[in-house]
C-alpha cells in the first residue's frame, strides 16, 4: 500500500522568497510577513438572533463582537466585523474550529481557514505602499489601531485590520485576501513595494 | 464617486456594483404575467432624484438603496436592503 | 562643452551655474543648466526656431513659459522612451537630454510641406467636411494617410514602453491646486488650523509667478517669505507639499485626479521606481489657486518666432536669466505688461518700443520710458516682418490711423490674462465674464471646490494672499478643523487695467489656435457659413481641440466670434470644459496593470504541481486553468487531448475543478431559499444527495447551472459555473437580501476553501478506494449516483465526496482543504499509478462533455430557454421561482425555436467549427433560412471523427436530417446530420456504475 503524505501547502508558498526585495543599499521599508496555517471561521447571524449570537460569542470569548468595521483582540484570538451580523474568528492551534465552535455558536459557521492567505504589512513604508493598493484612508486618525474594513485591493475583495502596533511604534497592516487570488496579489504587494525595499518573511506564529 | 455604504462608510465607486431602478416590487406569486413583464421590464428614465440598488460586493457584500440625483449624482440617502444583516423580517 | 550659452546672463536667476548640463536638440550639442527647462536652455543658446506648425508648417518659436504652450512641442527621449508632443516650456532640462523638432522633414529649417502655406486657401475652416466627403471609400485608402503624412504631430515610439507607473490614492482635508501667492497662503491657513492638506504644484520649484515677478510680502522681498513659508509647512507633519504634480480633473463625491512625473527629469527612472504616478486624491475641501493665463493678441504674423507672451519673457528672464531677445518691443492692452519691460531694463536688455492699444497710460510708466529711452506708439501691431530666424521689424496702426514701424528681435504681447477656469467648470459650470478684466471668471464650482487669487479674477498679489489665506481657512474650518490659523501675509495690490483687444486687423495670417492653425479668418468664415454657436465654432475649426485645448486661444476665439456675429462675448458663452487639464499619459492610467499584470489572476490549488507536470494554461476569466498536459513525442494539442479522453474513458484520469463557484447555503430555509432561485425543487433533496439544477433570469432566460449537495438539514453546498461564479454569488445575495429578506438563509462563498477534483473512469473507484479510509464505503449501494457525504482519507484528513459525473463516466468529485490541493493532486497520481491514472485539462473536459450532450457556456448563451437546451422538463409547476411567469411567453415556449440538438458531419473526415449558421440542405444561405448555429464542437476520440453541439430551429424534431453548416468567416460549406445531442452511453450506464 502506498503511504500518502497530506502536506499543507501555501497558496504563497512558491511566489515568497524570504529574503529582501526591489531597493537594495537602504532600510527596507516594508516587512511584508505571511502567517500561515490559521484557524478562520467565518459566523453569520441566523435571522432576528444576532443578539443570541452576541451573548453566546460574549460568553466564549470574553469580549464583545464587533459590531461594526473592527477588529477585537481576545486572549486566543481575533474577531474581525466581516460585514453586517457576521464576523471572522481567527486563531491558532486548533482552538477555535468548526468542531469547537458549531455547538457554542448559534449562527451560521463556515470553515475559510483554507480559503484565505494572511499577510501582515508594517515598517516606515507600509502606509505609502498601501496607498497604491488600497483606496482606504489608513491615516491614523481615520484608521487607529483596531480599525478594520472589508474592501478591495487590485479589484479584489480583502479584509484589512490594523493590528498592535509593532514594538517599534510601526503600524502593522493585516491583510487577509482569497487564497486564489493570493499570488497575485502577492506579485502586486512586491511591485508596489519595491522602490522601498521590501524584508520577506513567513511565520507560524499570529501576531 | 463615493458611496457611503450603510456598515463600511464611505468607499470608492469601485466596489459597487450597479443594478438600476429600486422602485419595481417583484409580484407575488401567482401575478399575471403583464405585472411581471411590467417589473421586469418597465423602467422609468428619470432625470433628477431617483433611487436604485447598488452591491457592496468590494466590501461587505450588502445591497443598498441609494437615492441619487441622475443630472447632478449628489447621493441624497442610502439605505440597506431589509435582508442585509440578520434582522427579522415581515411577519 | 558644447554651445556657449550666448543668451544666458551673467547672473541671477533661480538655475545652478555650477551644475551645467549638456543636452541635444535635433543632434545639435547644447549645455544649460540645472533649473533650466529646455526652453529656456535653448533659449539661453539663441534657439529661435522649435518647430513647425500644424497644418501650414509655418515655423514657431516659444511662446510661453508653462503647461499651456501650443508650439514648443518635441519629441522628447528616443527610442522606446520617445514621447511626442511634450512641451519644451516645462520639461525639465537633465544631462543628456535628447529632443527633436517635430512635423517637419527632412530637417526643421528646411521642411518641405511648408509649401502647404501655399495652398493656404484650402486649408481653411472645415476643410476636412468639405473636401473629403466622397467618394467615401477614398477616405481610407488616400486621404487619411496622406493628410497623417502631412499634418501631424509626434511620433509614437512604436514600441513597448519599458518603464513603470503607478497609481495611488491620497486623503486630505484641504486640497491646494498651485503654489503660487494664492496656494501657499491657504496651505498655511490651512495647515496651521490642523488641516491634512495636499499642495499640488506641477512646476518643479515651489511659488508661481512670484518665482518671476517678485514682489514684496510682510514686508520682505517674496523669495524669502516663499523660504519662510515652505520652511513652515515642512513642519507640519499632515501638510504634504507635491511638486511635480497637476491637478487634472475633478469627479464626484470629493474626488480628484492628479498626474505626478516622479520621475520625467531624469534620462530614465532609477531602478524600481517609476516614470509617472497617477493620484485619486480624495478631499473634503478643494481651494483652486491654479492662477491664470496671459493670453495673446490676434495680429497678423502673431506666430513669428520671436514673438513671446510678455509674462513668458520676463520669466525667461527673471527666473532662468535667458534672454529671448535683445531688443524688445511690449505689444500691450493692459498695466501687467510693462512689467516686462521693468524686468528687461533691469537685466541690461533693450526696449526697443511700447505699442500700448490703451488710451492713456499711467505717468509712472510715462516716466520709465522716457529714463529708458525708448518711445511710447499709442496703437496696435498689425504685422510682423521676419521668419524662421526671428521677428526683424515690427508694423504699428497708430491711434488716429498713422504707420510706424519698430525694429526689434523679440516682441512680447500681453492681452490681459484668463484665470484657469478648468477645475472649476468641469461639472458643466459655466464661468462669468467680468467686464472689469474682460475675463471669464469662476462661476461656483464643484461642491466643496473654490478659487482663490488670480484664479478667481483677482490679479493683485495682496488679493491673492488674502483670499487664498481665507479660502485655506475657510475650508479647514468646514472639514471640521478648527486650530488657530493666525493673521494673512499682506502685500500691496497692483494696479490693473485694461482695455479690451482681441484682434487687429492687417494682412496676413493671424492666429488665433497656434497649435492647430487656427486664424481669425478661419472663425470669421465659420460664422459666414452658419457655425455661430460656440460648439459649432470649435468642431467646425478645430479651436482649441488640440493638446493644449486651446488654453491660450480659446476667449480670443470666442470674443472674435462675438464681434462677426454682433453679440457680445457672454452671449456669446464658451464650450464645456472637461478634464484632463493637461494630457494625461495612459500608461499612468494604467499603472500596474499591463502585460501579465493586467488584471489580478486566480490560480488553483494543484498549480504548481500542473506546471510541474508541464501543463499548457489557458485563461479563463481571471483563472489559469491546466488545459493539457502535453507529454514527449506528441506533436500537437489535438494528440495530447485525445490521450487524455481516451484514457479516461478506459481507465481513470483526474481534473482539478476547483474553478467552479461554491456557495455555504446556510440557514433553515435554506431549502425554500434553493426552490425559489432554482427552477427544480431542493427542498425535498435528502441530506447526503446531490441535484443538478439550473436558474433562470427574472426575463425567463436561463443564467446558470451547476450541482447542489445537501450536505445537512439546514446546509446545502451550491456550485456554479467558473464563469459566472462572481455574478451568482452577487445574484443570490439580492434575492436574500432584497426579493426574499423573510427566508431565514445566510450566504458564504467557500470557492477558495475547497480544493476539488473530478475523478472520472471506469477505474474511478478503484482508484479512490486507495485514498479513502478503508471503512468507507464506496460500493453502488453504499455510495449512489448523486450521493455526497464526508468522508476519512488514509492519514485522517476529512473530505467531501461527490458522486457525480461531467463526463459521462463513472465518476467522483472529492474536495479537500484548498492548502492540501497540491497533496491531493500528487497522491492521486500514486494512487492511481496501477490503473495509469491521467491528469486531463479543460480541453479533455470539454470534449467528453460534448460526447455526452453536456450543456455549457456557449449553449447557456443568455437567449436560451431551459427548454431550448432539453431541460424543460425540470421547469416546476408546483412552485413560484425567479423566471417562472417570464419563462412562459409565447416567444420562449414557440415551437420554432432553436434548440441544442448534435451535428455529425457527413463527411467524417471533416472538421468542424464552432459559428457556423446552419441553412436547409440545397437553399442558398441567406437571412431569410437561417436555422441556427454551431455552438461547440469537438474531435471525439470515442466515436473518432468531429462531433458538435448546434442551436437549430425544431432541432429535436428533425433528427437524422441533413443539413447544411455555412461558415462565410472562414469560407467552409458542408452537409451535417442532426442527431441525438448525447453521442456516447446515452443510457447513462456507465456513470450510473
Ligand atoms: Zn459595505
Amino acid at each position: 500500500m502506498v503511504e500518502f503524505s497530506w502536506v499543507s501547502r501555501s497558496p504563497l508558498e512558491h511566489a515568497l522568497v524570504t529574503g529582501t526585495d526591489g531597493a537594495r543599499g537602504i532600510e527596507a521599508g516594508i516587512s511584508l510577513t505571511e502567517i500561515r496555517n490559521f484557524d478562520l471561521i467565518q459566523v453569520m447571524a441566523r435571522r432576528g438572533q444576532a443578539a443570541e449570537l452576541g451573548q453566546a460569542a460574549k460568553a466564549r470569548f470574553g469580549v464583545a463582537v464587533p459590531d461594526a468595521p473592527k477588529a477585537v483582540r481576545t486572549s486566543d484570538a481575533t474577531l474581525i466585523w466581516s460585514g453586517p451580523d457576521q464576523f471572522f474568528v481567527l486563531s491558532k492551534g486548533g482552538k477555535h474550529t468548526m468542531q469547537t465552535l458549531e455547538p457554542a455558536l448559534s449562527g451560521s459557521l463556515s470553515d475559510q481557514s483554507h480559503a484565505r492567505v494572511l499577510v501582515s504589512i508594517s515598517g516606515a513604508k507600509a502606509r505609502t505602499m498601501l496607498a497604491k493598493l488600497s483606496s482606504i484612508d489608513l491615516h491614523p486618525d481615520a484608521f487607529p489601531v483596531g480599525a478594520a474594513a472589508a474592501t478591495s485591493m487590485d479589484h479584489t475583495s480583502v479584509t484589512l485590520w490594523r493590528g498592535g502596533d509593532r514594538t517599534d511604534g510601526q503600524a502593522v497592516f493585516n491583510v487577509l485576501m482569497f487564497a486564489t487570488f493570493a499570488e497575485s496579489l502577492w506579485h502586486t504587494m512586491l511591485d508596489s513595494g519595491a522602490e522601498y525595499g521590501v524584508d520577506i518573511n513567513h511565520t507560524e506564529r499570529l501576531a | 464617486m463615493r458611496i457611503a455604504c450603510s456598515f463600511c462608510g464611505e468607499r470608492e465607486l469601485g466596489e459597487f456594483t450597479y443594478l438600476g431602478d429600486a422602485k419595481p416590487v417583484r409580484p407575488e406569486a401567482g401575478a399575471s404575467e403583464d405585472e411581471v413583464f411590467d417589473y421586469v421590464y418597465l423602467r422609468d428614465n428619470v432625470a433628477g432624484a431617483t433611487s436604485e440598488y447598488w452591491y457592496h460586493g468590494g466590501g461587505c457584500r450588502a445591497w443598498l438603496k441609494v437615492t441619487r440625483n441622475t443630472l447632478t449624482h449628489e447621493i441624497s440617502s442610502i439605505e440597506p436592503a431589509a435582508g442585509a444583516g440578520a434582522a427579522k423580517v415581515g411577519a | 562643452m558644447a554651445g556657449a550659452q550666448t543668451h544666458r546672463l551673467g547672473n541671477g536667476g533661480l538655475v545652478d551655474r555650477s551644475a551645467p548640463l549638456n543636452f541635444r536638440f535635433d543632434g545639435k550639442a547644447f549645455s544649460g543648466f540645472q533649473g533650466d527647462t529646455l526652453a529656456s536652455a535653448l533659449i539661453a543658446n539663441g534657439v529661435k526656431l522649435v518647430g513647425r506648425s500644424f497644418k501650414y508648417h509655418r515655423p514657431r518659436g516659444i511662446l510661453t513659459a508653462g503647461s499651456e504652450e501650443p508650439n514648443a512641442l518635441v519629441e522628447l527621449r528616443t527610442g522606446a522612451r520617445r514621447e511626442p508632443n511634450t512641451k519644451a516650456t516645462t520639461a525639465e532640462l537633465y544631462d543628456g537630454l535628447e529632443a527633436a523638432s517635430q512635423n517637419r522633414w527632412p530637417s526643421l529649417r528646411h521642411d518641405v510641406m511648408s509649401v502647404n502655406q501655399l495652398f493656404a486657401p484650402i486649408f481653411v475652416a472645415g476643410f476636412y467636411y468639405k473636401t473629403f466627403m466622397w467618394p467615401a471609400k477614398f477616405w481610407e485608402a488616400i486621404y487619411e494617410p496622406a493628410i497623417r503624412r502631412a499634418a501631424g504631430l509626434g511620433r509614437a515610439a512604436g514600441i513597448a514602453d519599458p518603464d513603470h507607473y503607478d497609481k495611488a490614492w491620497a486623503h486630505c482635508d484641504v486640497l491646494i491646486a498651485g503654489s503660487g501667492p494664492a496656494g501657499l497662503a491657504a496651505a498655511l491657513a490651512a495647515g496651521r488650523a490642523g488641516a491634512r492638506v495636499i499642495l499640488c504644484e506641477e512646476d518643479f520649484v515651489l511659488g508661481g509667478r512670484l518665482l518671476s515677478d517678485g514682489g514684496m510680502i510682510d514686508g520682505e522681498p517674496a523669495a524669502e517669505w516663499i523660504s519662510r513659508t515652505l520652511a513652515e509647512l515642512a513642519g507640519m507633519p499632515d501638510v504634504r507639499v507635491m511638486t511635480r504634480t497637476t491637478l487634472f480633473g475633478v469627479y464626484d463625491g470629493g474626488t480628484y485626479g492628479a498626474i505626478e512625473r516622479v520621475n520625467d527629469h531624469l534620462p530614465s527612472p532609477p531602478e524600481h521606481q517609476v516614470r509617472q504616478r497617477l493620484w485619486r486624491i480624495v478631499a473634503k475641501r478643494c481651494v483652486v489657486a491654479a492662477g491664470a493665463i496671459e493670453r495673446p493678441i490676434v495680429f497678423a504674423g502673431n506666430d513669428t518666432p520671436g514673438v513671446m507672451m510678455a509674462s513668458a519673457m520676463r520669466t525667461y528672464v527673471a527666473r532662468y536669466a535667458a534672454t529671448p531677445a535683445k531688443r524688445i518691443a511690449l505689444f500691450t492692452n493692459n498695466e501687467d505688461g510693462w512689467r516686462t519691460v521693468e524686468t528687461a531694463l533691469g537685466a541690461g536688455l533693450q526696449i526697443a518700443a511700447v505699442i500700448d492699444a490703451r488710451p492713456e497710460i499711467s505717468p509712472a510708466h510715462r516716466s520709465l520710458a522716457s529714463k529708458g529711452g525708448f518711445p511710447v506708439l499709442h496703437g496696435s501691431v498689425s504685422g510682423v516682418d521676419g521668419g524662421k530666424d526671428g521677428v526683424r521689424k515690427i508694423a504699428v496702426s497708430l491711434t488716429g490711423g498713422a504707420r510706424a514701424e519698430v525694429e526689434a528681435d523679440g516682441l512680447a504681447v500681453s492681452g490681459g490674462w484668463n484665470p484657469a477656469v478648468g477645475l472649476t467648470s468641469y461639472h458643466r459650470g459655466r464661468p462669468k465674464w467680468r467686464s472689469d478684466i474682460s475675463a471669464f471668471v469662476p462661476d461656483g464650482a464643484p461642491p466643496g471646490m473654490v478659487a482663490a487669487g488670480a484664479a478667481n479674477g483677482d490679479f493683485g498679489l495682496g488679493a491673492c494672499l488674502s483670499q487664498g489665506f481665507a479660502a485655506g481657512a475657510a475650508a479647514a474650518h468646514d472639514a471640521g478643523r478648527t486650530g488657530n490659523a493666525g493673521s494673512a501675509p499682506v502685500a500691496d495690490d497692483e494696479v490693473f487695467s485694461l482695455t479690451p483687444l482681441w484682434h487687429v486687423a492687417g494682412k496676413g495670417k493671424a492666429f488665433v489656435d497656434y497649435q492647430h492653425d487656427v486664424t481669425a479668418s478661419d472663425i470669421e468664415l465659420a460664422q459666414r457659413e452658419g457655425f455661430e454657436s460656440v460648439e459649432h465654432l470649435k468642431r467646425y475649426t478645430t479651436l482649441g481641440m488640440a493638446t493644449d485645448q486651446g488654453k491660450t486661444s480659446n476667449v480670443a476665439g470666442l470674443a472674435i466670434m462675438a464681434a462677426v456675429s454682433g453679440r457680445s462675448i457672454p452671449e456669446t458663452g464658451t464650450t464645456i470644459y472637461r478634464p484632463p487639464y493637461v494630457p494625461v499619459a495612459i500608461g499612468a492610467f494604467a499603472g500596474h496593470h499591463r502585460d501579465g499584470t493586467f488584471h489580478a489572476t486566480r490560480l488553483t490549488p494543484s498549480h504548481h504541481w500542473a506546471v510541474e507536470q508541464g501543463a499548457v494554461f489557458v485563461d479563463t476569466g481571471l483563472w489559469k486553468r491546466a488545459q493539457w498536459y502535453p507529454r514527449a513525442g506528441e506533436k500537437d494539442w489535438l494528440e495530447s487531448v485525445t490521450r487524455e479522453v481516451k484514457a479516461v474513458r478506459s481507465g481513470v484520469g483526474f481534473c482539478d475543478v476547483s474553478t467552479l463557484g461554491k456557495i455555504d447555503v446556510h440557514g433553515p430555509d435554506a431549502g425554500a431559499f434553493l426552490d425559489r432561485v432554482y427552477i427544480n425543487t431542493f427542498s425535498n433533496l435528502a441530506v447526503g444527495k446531490a441535484r443538478y439544477g439550473l436558474m433562470l433570469r427574472e426575463d425567463g432566460i436561463v443564467y446558470d447551472d451547476g450541482t447542489t449537495s445537501r450536505l445537512a438539514e439546514d446546509h446545502y453546498f451550491l456550485t456554479t459555473t467558473t464563469a459566472k461564479a462572481g455574478l451568482v454569488m452577487q445574484h443570490l445575495e439580492f434575492c436574500r437580501q432584497v426579493l426574499f429578506p423573510e427566508l431565514d438563509v445566510q450566504l458564504t462563498s467557500v470557492s477558495d476553501q475547497w480544493a476539488q477534483f473530478s475523478i472520472a473512469g471506469p477505474s474511478a473507484r478503484e482508484l479512490l478506494k486507495q485514498i479513502v479510509d478503508e471503512s468507507e464505503d464506496l460500493s453502488n449501494e453504499g455510495f449512489p449516483f448523486m450521493g455526497a457525504r464526508e468522508v476519512t482519507l488514509r492519514g485522517g484528513l476529512k473530505a467531501r465526496l461527490f458522486r457525480i459525473s461531467f463526463s459521462g463516466e463513472m465518476a467522483f468529485e472529492i474536495s479537500v482543504p484548498a492548502r492540501f490541493g497540491d497533496a491531493m493532486a500528487r497522491n492521486l497520481m500514486l494512487a492511481g499509478a496501477p490503473f495509469g491514472v491521467t491528469p486531463y485539462g479543460t480541453e479533455a473536459l470539454g470534449v467528453m462533455r460534448v460526447e455526452k450532450g453536456h450543456i455549457a457556456g456557449p449553449e447557456l448563451s443568455g437567449t436560451t430557454t431551459a427548454a431550448d437546451l432539453g431541460l424543460g422538463k425540470m421547469m416546476s409547476t408546483k412552485k413560484d421561482y425567479i423566471g417562472r411567469v417570464m419563462a412562459g411567453r409565447e416567444a420562449l415556449v414557440a415551437p420554432d425555436r432553436q434548440v441544442v440538438v448534435g451535428i455529425k458531419p457527413t463527411d467524417e473526415t471533416r472538421r468542424l467549427r464552432s459559428g457556423a449558421h446552419i441553412i436547409p440542405k440545397g437553399q442558398t444561405p441567406g437571412p431569410g433560412n437561417d436555422q441556427g448555429y454551431v455552438t461547440s464542437v469537438c474531435f471525439s476520440p470515442t466515436l473518432n471523427q468531429w462531433i458538435g453541439l448546434a442551436l437549430v430551429e425544431r432541432g429535436r424534431e428533425r433528427i437524422g436530417e441533413i443539413v447544411h453548416a455555412h461558415d462565410p468567416l472562414r469560407g467552409e460549406d458542408y452537409d451535417v446530420e442532426l442527431c441525438n445531442p448525447v453521442f456516447y452511453d446515452p443510457d447513462g450506464g456507465r456513470q450510473r456504475g
